[in-house]
């Protein structure tokens, strides 16, 4: 503590130098944070995924499936619950504000309550043109309760010919982290009574709710049941699902390394600038060594000299991180689906660890070469 | 003197004494080369993407979808609408009097990766009888074409690199059973990622009753307009109609604006950092070098020959580094293979990337050097000389 005076004063010696030092700090951090931040998310959603759920869907895309898979799905044993999904795509007043509808039955809001909000659900149960949607659609769409609006489906004919759908919202419910990006729901009587009797009865999805243990081996169950009928299927647990991650990008990957570089990046700057610090001081060391401080104690002067710029930026980092995360909803285009990274404990305790060894990696050589320092020559300034 | 004189001693000198200040400088030139390396690699991505979709089928072709669609595998159009458009007045005529217009699907097909024996999207899309004459560079280089009406595919080369099965004789399953691949065709275009076959055998096995697009030639290249509005404002049809390098361009330019977002975002940040390092650098370099910049305005140097000295040297150093990151980029991924969604491209680092390099590099080191070269126009002459 009673060094506290000392490193304030080599802090405050050169004033832009160390500001400089603690925004680039703070930059590199705001990176960090962001990249990891989104692996946090994608743990988070891998995490969340229920192992009890299995999602069938069409094996191939266009065919669809008919409704009485869902009932001979129901019926295995160790099938719990199942309800059926399909979805509409389209868009809102111009093809470029693409939007789409999930219509679920009765049964849906009772198997991903926390994908439906249960009282939301219990909204479209009762009002068959009335949807619910979240936050992030209702912006997107500058939405509110009450509102109609129509979406136009260049895919799905209604029965009368036409390929617009009226929809009321009667509800919206707030962002829900394991379910990114904009969503509309609907209920699926609604679509059913809409289209024309050929399609009708036709969905896209039968989510069923077994046991955990039993799941991954009833999703091939039903595979295997439907390989051979004119509608085959594609079942996986949500587990499965959410554990492969987007596509061919391991997004894991790519973000720690770009966390990894800007943090090598700030290393070089933050190297030079303690350097340069030490250097420029040599003669204040070799007075220091000589009034009887030790190695270590200058050692730890130095390393708390640049401590304070480098943990101050990395916490700064951070919660800027955190605050543009908060807004990158709002500049990503719509629909996309990536989710906002979030600033967990782990990425607190990843920053700071990285923090620290960017504070040891940077005042190393500098440390060295003090240890080294000959003290008459430093003092007459020949060093 | 005149200025430019002055400036090009004073940046030369700076530039002979660099040596001195190797550590430094290495600040910019690494911090630059990490900002444009990443920038570069990860738009060569992109980039990749939006050339190969530029330079796909044939940019004499015509592309109708349904209104108001922004993809081909999101557009539907009925059959009823699609007689009325191959037979429109304007669409090309092949010498047999047929129309030079093919109604198309797409779809994807669930197929065991290489890599792990997970599932992955391979695009199936079809020919119907003009399909071939439509694609000038289509060419079969293994086995033979499908047969119209039977249950045969053809596959592009690119896919057997990441797909398994994707062989001359292999089969694919499809809904109404095992199909086999009969032949491997080569058209130097995206459709090189894709498996092919007969549009309404394919379309029936996927009990689907729409196309997805059509693809048509005009019978004279004045024609467009007029065709076009013939088309989209005719009563019976609900269509959109684009030339095909155009709708090429929106669609790929449609994808690559989302991960421009990124791109660019981390790009921005990092070349913040950069900045500060520029800064940094800069004003020690100012600071060290506060005699010599005081001796060369006693000599009858002026400050703005000085400032624009330092704001070059920083500039130098930047370039320098955003090259060395542009080509570190360039020797990793320019003409590698590279895949989004079910696309198969070559990772392109275009030359105008490289301008772009440079661009970023300059705007940087103005940035970054705007202060110090301030602060070196604004030297007391005599304070400075005579500080230790």
């Amino acid at each position: 503590m009673k060094y506290l005076p000392l490193i304030w004063a080599a802090l405050r010696r050169k004033p832009i130098r160390t500001g400089v030092t603690f925004l680039s700090v703070t930059v590199a951090f705001t990176l960090f944070g962001l990249m990891i931040g989104l692996n946090a998310t994608l743990d988070y959603m891998q995490r969340k995924a229920h192992a009890d759920r299995i999602w069938t869907l069409a094996r191939f895309e266009t065919t669809g499936l008919p409704l009485s898979i869902a009932h001979q799905i129901g019926r295995l044993p160790g099938i719990k619950k199942y309800s059926v999904m399909t979805y509409l795509n389209g868009y809102v007043g111009d093809p470029k504000n693409r939007t789409g509808v999930l219509f679920i039955d009765d049964e849906y809001g009772n198997i991903f309550p926390d994908q439906v909000p249960p009282e939301q659900a219990d909204l479209i149960r009762h009002d068959r043109s009335a949807v619910v949607m979240n936050r992030a659609e209702a912006q997107i769409l500058h939405k509110k309760v009450g509102d109609r609006f129509t979406i136009i489906s260049p895919q799905a004919n209604r029965a009368d010919g036409s390929k617009n759908w009226p929809l009321r919202i009667a509800g919206i419910f707030e962002d829900i982290p394991q379910f990114p990006g904009p969503i509309i729901v609907g209920n699926y009587l609604f679509y059913k009574d809409s289209v024309p009797l050929a399609e009708q009865g036709k969905i896209n999805e039968v989510d069923s709710l077994a046991d955990p243990e039993q799941s991954p081996a009833l999703a091939e169950r039903i595979d295997k049941l439907f390989a051979n009928s004119g509608n085959p299927t594609r079942s996986q647990t949500e587990t499965q699902i959410f554990s492969q991650g987007f596509g061919d990008i391991n997004a894991g990957m790519l973000t720690r390394k770009i966390a990894l570089i800007g943090l090598l990046m700030i290393l070089l700057l933050t190297a030079n600038v303690v350097a340069r610090s030490v250097r420029e001081r040599l003669t204040e060391f070799a007075t220091l060594k000589t009034m009887g401080f030790s190695d270590t104690r200058l050692l730890a002067l130095i390393v708390a000299e640049t401590a304070i710029p480098c943990l101050l930026g990395a916490f700064c980092g951070i919660i800027l991180a955190r605050w543009l995360a908060l807004q990158l909803p709002s500049v990503m285009p719509p629909g996309t689906g990536i989710p906002p990274p979030t600033m967990s404990l782990a990425v607190f305790f990843w920053a700071g660890l990285c923090a620290c060894g960017l504070i040891l990696a940077s005042t190393i050589l500098p440390i060295l070469r003090l240890s080294r320092l000959d003290i008459a020559a430093a003092l007459s300034r020949y060093a | 003197m005149n200025i430019v004189r002055q400036i090009a001693i004073i940046v030369l000198m700076n530039f002979r004494t660099l040596r001195h200040r190797v550590w430094q400088s290495l600040v910019i030139i690494a911090g630059m080369a990490c900002v444009s390396g990443v920038l570069l690699s990860m738009l060569a991505v992109t980039e990749g993407m939006q050339q190969a979709y530029q330079n796909s089928g044939d940019p004499r072709s015509l592309i109708i979808v349904s209104r108001g669609s922004v993809q081909e595998e999101n557009s539907a159009v009925p059959r009823d609408q699609a007689r009325i458009i191959v037979n429109a007045p304007g669409i090309a005529r092949a010498p047999d009097g047929s129309p030079l217009a093919d109604p198309g699907f797409v779809t994807g097909l669930p197929v065991q990766l290489k890599q792990n024996g997970a599932t992955g999207w391979v695009k199936l899309t079809t020919f119907g009888k003009a399909g071939i004459a439509l694609h000038p560079g289509f060419h079969i280089v293994a086995g033979r074409m499908f047969r119209p009406g039977t249950h045969e595919l053809v596959a592009g080369p690119q896919l057997r690199a990441k797909f398994a099965g994707m062989e001359v004789g292999d089969k694919v399953t499809m809904p109404d059973g095992q199909w086999p691949i009969v032949g491997m065709f080569a058209t130097g275009d995206l459709l090189d990622g894709a498996l092919l076959g007969d549009t309404e055998t394919v379309l029936q096995a996927m009990r689907h009753n729409s196309y997805n697009s059509i693809i048509a030639r005009q019978a004279s290249p004045d024609i467009f307009p007029g065709l076009r509005k013939a088309l989209t404002q005719n009563p019976l049809l609900t269509v959109d109609v684009m030339r095909l390098p155009d709708w090429n361009r929106r669609v790929s330019a449609d994808s690559a604006a989302f991960y421009h977002v990124l791109i660019y975002g981390v790009s921005i940040i990092l070349g913040i950092g950069a900045m500060f390092g520029c800064f940094n650098t800069m004003y020690d370099a100012v600071e060290t070098r506060a005699r010599e910049i005081a001796t060369l305005r006693a000599l009858g140097y002026g400050s703005f020959p000085v400032a624009c000295s330092i704001i070059l040297e920083a500039s130098g150093l930047s370039v320098f580094g955003s090259l060395i990151g542009a080509l570190i980029a360039w020797t990793l991924y320019d003409g590698t293979q590279g895949t989004l969604g079910w696309d198969f491209f070559r990772l392109t680092v275009s030359p105008a990337m490289f301008g772009m390099a440079i661009f970023w590099a300059l705007a940087v080191s103005f940035l970054g050097g705007f202060l110090p070269s301030l602060r070196a126009a604004r030297l007391t002459v005599t304070d400075a000389l005579r500080a230790s």
